[in-house]
């Protein structure tokens, strides 16, 4: 039977058996709860299957013509309009995206910047060792999830990469040593066994960790008696042996290390430790891979990258990229904007409310498959098809590896995917100037 | 050893077995039940029968009821159940790699995930049931269930 990729996380399972009569789909095989829900998405309740204008304060539903002309409207009036999210799009989306964004001298971004694209960024400037799913399920010999619960977000990560059996990993589960970092025992330790390492580390001491494991990297001599961090000494002893003594190690980060602390960089001091380590092992080496959640979060630093040449957001003027330190954050905060563009996603529930409530302010335009908070501030909501199931198209698996996404059904009422209608749009625009 | 204890030992042969350890043994493997024993339903040995009967009974009620309940509100459809059971991987190419199984899926296969959850499909198959020695102690689903939605019960 035909195997489909799965668009419901980041991690891309490309082996999901879908028995469907072209209409519906009737039964999904192998995919987790999440992929199945992304499946059930297109017959969804609050699925939006035509385009909304706000009129007299109130969402109706209105022609394709009508919506168009409104949003045209609206960008014409502003001079720096924001363009974020395009995370849950395919690549020629994020590409589209960007032409919008030149076309109309605005600043684009993505969920990426406020999630793992800091630190992809970070490890590429550093030239730390990505690695990808295929190298783990063959060749890794010690897995380290550092603030990351896999077990409830991407469910089927921990059995991809620990209990699958590989070339060099005959025997899957008994030859791979799992350690988790975590302030909280969450469900990832559970499938734990005797040679693994737990490590409930006390919130926000992730630092005390690091700088004690950079001191001690070459000797297991002088750990304090009592401890680090809440990690007694045996503990952390048997943790600078795995680290040290690995073929090949990879360490997993989730969004718990992400969050920016005051004093110090946390992802900073961690690639440093890893770096380190990478030197002063004789054996292996240990590399890193980064969990997001989106299914194509890693995708728009590489089309920014391949296309102009920058990673992460692009600042236009005239027509032009120009260089800007600003982030969305700033960028909202500092209210540096008077229109907003939001592709596929939900900021105004994500965001906190100090920034939602700056975004809801100014006129806002979403181009998204289903109701959200964000839907029912927007002044216009433009309806697309779901991605990976209703259009096809490029994406990036969470180890940096273009997955095609496969069309398997028809969207309702001819909706167009949302390169096209970002394409229509840029269309639309330069079709009004002349 | 200890079930001979409990048995006549006066080698009758009236069981069809030529020894009183013979039988024991085949007691031991399921071949053989209590009743077979003629004497020992002579109310001389009426402690020794009640004891065996005891000590079987419980054995003999594991073999025959074991049930592997998959919780659907608990489980998740990671598939970790598919790639780690013995016999899945031993009949199914595509779960040695963490892939989901072939469908419809193969004679031996235990476990399969259907839409986001997992459905137990042919327990005869279970190692508890068709092997012998220690792996019939084998519970790695119920181990590794992140969920812990796999309960192995003898009702």
């Amino acid at each position: 039977m035909k195997r489909y990729p799965c668009s419901g996380c980041s991690l891309l399972c490309d082996d999901i058996i879908v028995k469907s009569d072209g209409l519906f789909i009737e039964e999904v095989i192998g995919a987790c709860l999440k992929g199945k829900e992304r499946f059930d998405q297109v017959n969804a309740q609050n699925r939006i299957t035509s385009p909304m204008i706000r009129k007299n304060n109130e969402l109706v539903n209105a022609s394709w013509e009508e919506a168009l002309a409104k949003t045209v409207e609206i960008i014409k009036n502003s001079s720096a309009p924001l363009l974020y999210g395009f995370s849950n799009v395919t690549c020629e989306a994020q590409r589209a995206g960007m032409d919008l964004a030149k076309e109309i001298n605005g600043f684009i971004d993505s969920n990426a910047s406020i999630c793992q694209g800091k630190i992809l960024n970070k490890a590429r400037s550093q030239g730390i060792n990505l690695t990808t799913i295929t190298e783990i399920i063959n060749k890794v010999d010690l897995i380290i999830l550092w603030g990351a619960n896999p077990a409830e977000t991407i469910p089927r990560l921990l059995n991809k990469i620990l209990f699958s059996r590989g070339k060099f990993r005959m025997t899957g589960r008994e030859i791979k040593t799992l350690v988790i970092i975590d302030p909280v025992k969450t469900a990832s330790f559970r499938v734990m066994g005797v040679r693994d390492l737990a490590l409930i580390i006390q919130p926000d001491k992730d630092i005390e960790l690091i700088q004690m494991l950079k001191e001690e990297c070459c000797s297991a001599d002088s750990i304090p008696s009592g401890g680090v961090a809440g990690i007694d000494k045996s503990d952390l002893k048997r943790l600078l042996l795995h680290l040290t003594g690995a073929e090949n190690g990879v360490i997993i980060l989730g969004q718990g290390v992400i969050q920016p602390h005051a004093n110090y960089d946390l992802i900073e001091e961690l690639l440093d430790l890893l770096q380190l380590i990478n030197t002063r092992q004789a054996k292996g080496r240990i590399s890193l891979l980064l969990l997001g959640g989106h299914f194509n979060m890693a995708g728009f630093d590489h089309v920014a990258l391949s296309s102009y040449g920058v990673s992460g957001k692009l600042q236009f003027e005239n027509k032009k990229l120009v260089k800007s330190e600003d982030t969305i954050v700033s960028k909202i905060n500092k209210e540096n904007f008077d229109c907003s563009i939001i592709v596929g996603t939900d900021p105004i529930s994500h965001l906190p409310h100090s920034l939602s409530s700056k975004l809801s302010k100014k006129p806002l335009i979403l181009i998204d498959n289903h109701n959200s908070a964000t839907s029912r501030i927007a002044d216009v909501v433009l309806p697309t098809a779901i991605t990976g199931i209703e259009s096809s198209g490029l994406a990036y698996r969470i180890d940096q590896v273009p997955v095609e996404l496969k069309k398997i059904l028809n969207p309702p009422n001819n909706i167009p995917s949302d390169e096209e209608l970002l394409n229509q749009l840029i269309e639309k625009l330069n079709g009004g100037a002349k | 050893m200890e079930l001979y204890k409990y048995l006549p030992k006066t080698n009758c042969k009236e069981c069809g077995m030529p020894t009183c350890m013979a039988f024991s043994l085949a007691l031991l493997q399921g071949k053989a039940k209590v009743d077979d024993c003629p004497p020992l339903l002579k109310p001389k040995y009426k402690k020794q029968y009640e004891k065996l009967k005891e000590l079987l009974g419980s054995e003999e009620g594991q073999e025959k009821e074991l049930r592997i309940n998959v919780d659907e509100d608990l489980c998740d459809g990671c598939g970790i159940c598919v790639t780690i059971c013995p016999v899945n991987a031993r009949y199914c190419p595509p779960s040695l790699s963490g892939k989901a199984p072939e469908y419809p899926p193969e004679k031996h296969q235990l476990f399969q995930v259907i839409d986001g959850k997992c459905e137990l499909l042919n327990l005869e198959y279970c190692r508890r049931l068709e092997s012998e020695g220690r792996e019939r102690e084998c519970h790695v689903c119920e181990t590794y269930c992140p969920r812990e939605a796999i309960k192995i019960e003898y009702v």
